[in-house]
C-alpha cells in the first residue's frame, strides 16, 4: 500500500505527457543551389494578380508571386513588395462581382467602379486611356496586365499601357523606359517569368479580330534577349510555358451547341449559325456554318442573335448567311490552330532558351490541359477547368481566383525545388478561396 | 442562354465515420493487463470480454469506469512545413457492468453497458483537409443483457442481446466561398440504432489454467433521416435545401477473441489475448439525404476496410493483500488499406502500452486504476478518394478508474 503513492505520481506524470503533441520530423529548410536573397516576378497580368476583369488589392494579395514569395520566405527569402493599391483605392481599375443568378441560373456579374483612376489620356493611335495612381517605393512584383514579350524593348510602352505607367516615374506620354530595362535596374539573385501569354492570347481573346499573333522569330530573338538579361549576373530563375489558350472558360462557356439549343427552342428548324470565319492563313474572312470545332468568346452577347439591327443588319444575326456572326465574337477553327501552332513555337523557344541556362520550368501548357482534360483534386477539393463552378478561373474566364493562383504558385515552387535541390514548403491551396457567391 | 454548368457544382465527399473506430476501453483491470479478459475471471467486465465466463465469477458484481481519452493527431501536408494538429478534446468513453446470480446456482444474469466504438476528432475549420473533415463526434454504446450458465466444474457458456445507440455528429466545410470569402459548412447530426448478440465459452482447464472464446456479432447502426445542415452563400441555398436530412448505415464489425489466462504462481496471473476484427465488410460509406439537388446528389464512398488483428498480453502481480499491480501491451494492425486513409481516426498499426493498479479498498469495494499510451505509426497517404495527401501520427493517452462492488 506505501507504493499507491508513488503509482499515483506515475499517472500523474503521464497524464501530463498527454499535452504533448506527435512531432512529424520535417527536412531542414534549404534555399538548394539558389539564392532567394531578392526575388522579382517578371510577366504580365497573371503575375500581377489581375482576377475578375481588372487589378483590385485582393487579386495583388494573392498573386502567384506573392504566394511564392511567402514560402519562399520560409526558407530564408528576403521582403517581396508589391504595388499595391491603397486601401482606400482598393478596387483599383475596377472589375467584376458576382452578384447572384437569373431564373436560368446564370450569372449576373455587376461592375465595381475603379477608385484608383488619376486622370486619362488622349494618345495617337489608342484613343483615351486611363491613368491610374501611381505606385512608387520597393517593387519586386513587375507584373503588367497587357504586356506581351513583344513590348519588352518598346521604349514607348511606358506610356500607353496604364498598369506600366503607374509604377514608372514620369507621366505618359513622356516615359522612355523599355521594360527589359526597367526591371534589370536593382540588382536581384532570383526571378520568376511568365511573360509570352498575352502574344497569343491577345489575339485569341480579341476573336482573331482585335489584335495580332507575335511573329515566332521576334518571339525567339526577344525571349533570348529577356533570358540573357535576367541572367547576366548569373542570376537563376523559373520560366513557365504559355497554356492553350483554348483550355480557358473564356472560350469554352457560351459553346455552339448551347447556342444552337437555345435558337432551336423558339425557332425549332433553324439548323446552322453562320460565323464570319478565316482561311488557313488567317487573312481572308468568309461567312460559314459554325461548328463544334469553332469557339465562342465568354463576353458574346447571345441576345444578338437573329437581331437585324446587330452586325450588318437588315438579315438576322447569326441566323442568315449574309449576316454571321462577327469574328471578334469567335474564335474559329483556323484561327485556333494559328493559335496553337504559335503558342508550340513559343513553348519551345521557352523551354530551349530556359534549358540553355539551367532554369527551372514550370509546363503551364500541359499543367493546364491535364486540367482541362481531367480536372484537379487536391485535399478534396474537386476543381476544374469550367466557369465559377470551376473553381480555378475568376469571373473574367481567363485569370485565376486566389485559389487558382496558389495552385501555379505550388507549381513554381515544385519546379524550382526540382531544379535547384531547394525545399521551399507548398502552400496550403485550401487557405485560398475560389470565386466568391453572394 | 450563357449556358453555365453549374450542375455538379460540389458533390460532398463525405468521408467515412467509422475506421480503426474500435474502442478497447472496457474494464480497469483488463486496460490495465493490455485489454486481455476472454479468457479470466477478473470481475463483471467479462459480460463483454467473455459472456460464458460470467456463470464462473465467484460473486456478484456491480461495477463502472469512466477513461478520458486524449486523442493526439497531426497531419503534415505533402510538401509543406506547416504541422496540423487536432485540438484538444477528450471523450469519455465508459463501462458498467451487473452481475448477479443466486448463491450456488449455476445461472447468472448480467448486465452491460459500454462503449466499443467512437471517436472525437477536431481539426477545426482552416486546416488543409477542411474539405475532407472538419470534426467528428461518433459514439456507439452497447447496451447489452447477458445470461451465463455452468454445465459443469470446467465449462460455463453465455448469451447477451445486444442494442446499440448510435451517434453521429460530423462536420466538413463547403468549397463554395461568400462574399467574404468565408466557406460553406454542411453539419450532419443524428442518432440511430443497431442489434447484436455476444456470445462466450469459458473453460477452467486447471487452477491455473483458463481458455475463452468469444464472438462479438456484427452490429449493423442505421441512422435514419437525421437533421443535415448545410450553410451556403445565399445565391446558392435552393441548391442545398436546408433543413435536409440523411440516412446512412455503418457496419460496426464483429470480433471474435481468443483468450488465455495463466497462474504460474500465488502473486502472479498472465494473459494472452487475440482479437479478429472483421473490418472486412466495411465495403462502402453510403449517405443519402431526403433532398437531393444536382449539386447536392447522395454519396457512395469506396472503404474497401480489411480484417484487423489485436494481440494483446498482460500481467498482474499481487503484491499485497489489497494491491494488485498490472503491466501489459499489444499491437494492432490497420483495418485501413493504403490510399483509403481518412482525417477521422487516421488509422495505422498501432502499439500500446499499460500500467494499472488495483486497490481492495474494503473489503467489497475495489478501486482500479490504469493508464494507456497507444501509438500509432506515421503513416503517409495519398487518399484515392480526395487526394489529401500527407502524414499522419497519432497518439492518444488514457487515463481511466473505476470502482467495482462486490458481494
Amino acid at each position: 500500500m506505501k507504493n499507491f503513492k508513488n503509482y499515483l505520481y506515475i499517472l500523474a506524470a503521464s497524464v501530463l505527457f498527454a499535452a504533448c503533441k506527435p512531432v512529424i520530423t520535417t527536412p531542414t529548410a534549404t534555399s538548394g543551389s539558389a539564392n532567394f536573397t531578392r526575388y522579382i516576378a517578371v510577366g504580365n497580368s497573371l503575375t500581377a494578380g489581375y482576377a475578375d476583369g481588372g487589378l483590385y488589392l485582393a487579386g495583388q494579395l494573392n498573386s502567384y508571386p506573392s504566394i511564392i514569395a511567402q514560402q519562399m520566405q520560409i526558407v530564408g527569402a528576403g521582403s517581396f513588395t508589391q504595388p499595391l493599391f491603397s486601401p482606400s483605392q482598393a478596387s483599383g481599375t475596377g472589375y467584376q462581382k458576382l452578384t447572384g443568378f437569373d431564373a436560368s441560373g446564370n450569372p449576373q456579374l455587376t461592375a465595381v467602379a475603379a477608385t484608383a483612376v488619376r486622370g486619362t489620356i488622349t494618345l495617337p493611335g489608342l484613343g483615351t486611356i486611363p491613368l491610374f495612381t501611381k505606385y512608387t517605393g520597393a517593387l519586386e512584383n513587375y507584373g503588367v496586365p497587357g504586356i506581351k514579350l513583344n513590348d519588352i524593348d518598346n521604349p514607348a510602352y511606358g506610356n500607353g499601357n496604364p498598369y506600366y505607367e503607374r509604377l514608372l516615374p514620369g507621366n505618359s506620354p513622356t516615359n522612355t523606359t523599355q521594360y527589359l530595362d526597367f526591371i534589370t535596374a536593382q540588382p536581384f539573385t532570383f526571378f520568376t517569368n511568365w511573360l509570352g501569354n498575352n502574344d497569343a492570347l491577345a489575339y485569341a481573346t480579341s476573336g482573331g479580330a482585335g489584335d495580332v499573333l507575335t511573329d515566332v522569330g521576334t518571339f525567339s530573338s526577344k525571349y533570348t534577349t529577356l533570358i540573357s538579361r535576367l541572367t547576366a549576373n548569373g542570376q537563376k530563375g523559373a520560366c513557365a510555358t504559355i497554356p492553350d489558350v483554348t483550355t480557358i472558360p473564356y472560350f469554352n462557356t457560351v459553346t455552339y451547341a448551347a447556342i444552337l439549343a437555345g435558337v432551336q427552342k423558339s425557332i425549332p428548324s433553324i439548323q446552322n449559325i453562320y460565323i464570319l470565319a478565316a482561311d488557313p492563313i488567317g487573312t481572308n474572312y468568309a461567312y460559314r456554318p459554325a461548328t463544334a470545332s469553332d469557339l465562342f468568346v465568354l463576353t458574346f452577347p447571345t441576345s444578338l442573335i437573329g437581331s437585324t439591327t446587330a452586325g450588318v443588319g437588315t438579315y438576322p444575326y447569326g441566323l442568315d448567311p449574309r449576316n454571321p456572326i462577327e469574328s471578334k465574337y469567335v474564335l474559329d477553327a483556323n484561327e485556333i490552330a494559328l493559335v496553337r501552332s504559335h503558342v508550340a513555337s513559343f513553348n519551345n523557344t521557352i523551354k530551349s532558351v530556359a534549358s540553355s541556362k539551367g532554369l527551372a520550368v514550370f509546363d503551364a501548357f500541359t499543367f493546364l490541359s491535364n486540367i482541362k482534360a481531367n480536372g484537379y483534386l487536391i485535399n478534396g477539393l474537386s476543381l476544374n477547368s469550367n466557369y465559377i463552378s470551376g473553381g480555378i478561373f475568376s469571373l473574367d474566364g481567363v485569370h485565376l481566383t486566389p485559389r487558382g493562383y496558389a495552385i501555379v504558385a505550388n507549381q513554381f515552387i515544385t519546379a524550382i525545388n526540382n531544379q535547384y535541390g531547394s525545399n521551399i514548403p507548398l502552400a496550403n491551396v485550401s487557405a485560398y478561396n475560389g470565386v466568391m457567391f453572394p | 442562354m450563357r449556358k453555365l454548368l453549374l450542375l455538379a457544382l460540389v458533390v460532398l465527399p463525405f468521408l467515412g465515420m467509422s475506421q480503426g473506430f474500435q474502442v478497447n476501453l472496457h474494464g480497469e483491470k483488463q486496460i490495465g493487463m493490455g485489454h486481455t479478459g476472454t479468457g479470466l475471471l477478473q470481475d463483471g467486465a467479462s459480460v463483454l470480454f467473455n459472456p460464458g465466463a460470467v456463470a464462473m465469477l465467484p460473486e456478484n458484481y456491480i461495477q463502472g469506469g469512466i477513461n478520458p481519452l486524449f486523442f493526439e493527431s497531426s497531419f503534415l501536408a505533402a510538401g509543406s512545413s506547416q504541422q496540423e494538429n487536432t485540438s484538444n478534446q477528450v471523450a469519455t468513453p465508459f463501462n458498467i457492468y451487473g452481475v448477479w446470480g443466486p448463491k450456488h446456482s449455476n445461472l447468472k444474469f448480467g448486465m452491460g453497458i459500454y462503449t466499443p466504438f467512437g471517436g472525437l476528432t477536431n481539426w477545426g475549420n482552416t486546416w488543409s483537409g477542411k474539405y475532407v473533415l472538419e470534426s467528428l463526434n461518433l459514439k456507439a454504446i452497447y447496451f447489452q443483457p447477458t445470461i451465463s450458465y455452468k454445465l459443469c466444474d470446467a465449462i460455463s457458456v453465455g448469451a447477451g442481446f445486444v442494442y446499440d445507440y448510435g451517434s453521429v455528429d460530423l462536420t466538413q466545410a463547403i468549397p463554395l466561398a461568400n462574399s467574404n470569402g468565408q466557406d460553406g459548412q454542411a453539419e450532419l447530426k443524428g442518432s440511430g440504432h443497431g442489434t447484436g448478440y455476444n456470445v462466450g465459452v469459458f473453460i477452467k482447464a486447471s487452477s491455473k489454467l483458463t481458455f475463452g472464446i468469444d464472438y462479438r456479432s456484427q452490429v449493423t447502426t442505421t441512422i435514419s433521416n437525421a437533421p443535415a445542415t448545410f450553410t451556403v452563400p445565399a445565391s446558392l441555398a435552393t441548391s442545398f435545401p436546408s433543413p435536409n436530412t440523411f440516412t446512412s448505415s455503418i457496419p460496426l464489425p464483429a470480433t471474435s477473441s481468443l483468450g488465455i489466462g495463466y497462474s504460474p504462481s500465488k502473486d502472479w496471473t498472465v494473459a494472452f489475448d487475440f482479437n479478429w476484427v472483421m473490418w472486412s465488410v466495411y465495403k462502402t460509406l453510403e449517405f443519402d439525404y431526403g433532398t437531393t439537388t444536382p449539386a447536392l446528389q447522395n454519396t457512395v464512398s469506396a472503404r474497401n476496410y480489411q480484417d484487423a488483428y489485436d494481440f494483446r498480453a498482460g500481467a498482474q502481480y499481487q503484491a499485497d493483500a489489497k494491491t494488485f499491480i498490472r503491466f501489459g501491451g499489444g499491437y494492432a494492425t490497420t483495418a485501413v488499406k493504403d490510399g483509403y486513409v481518412t482525417p477521422e481516426a487516421p488509422d495505422a498499426n498501432r502499439v500500446y502500452g499499460t500500467v494499472g493498479i488495483g486497490i481492495k479498498a474494503m473489503k467489497n469495494l475495489d478501486i482500479d486504476a490504469a493508464f494507456e499510451f497507444e501509438h500509432l505509426m506515421s503513416r503517409t497517404q495519398t487518399n484515392l478518394q480526395s487526394n489529401l495527401s500527407g502524414t499522419f501520427q497519432t497518439n492518444v493517452y488514457i487515463p481511466g478508474v473505476s470502482l467495482a462492488y462486490h458481494w
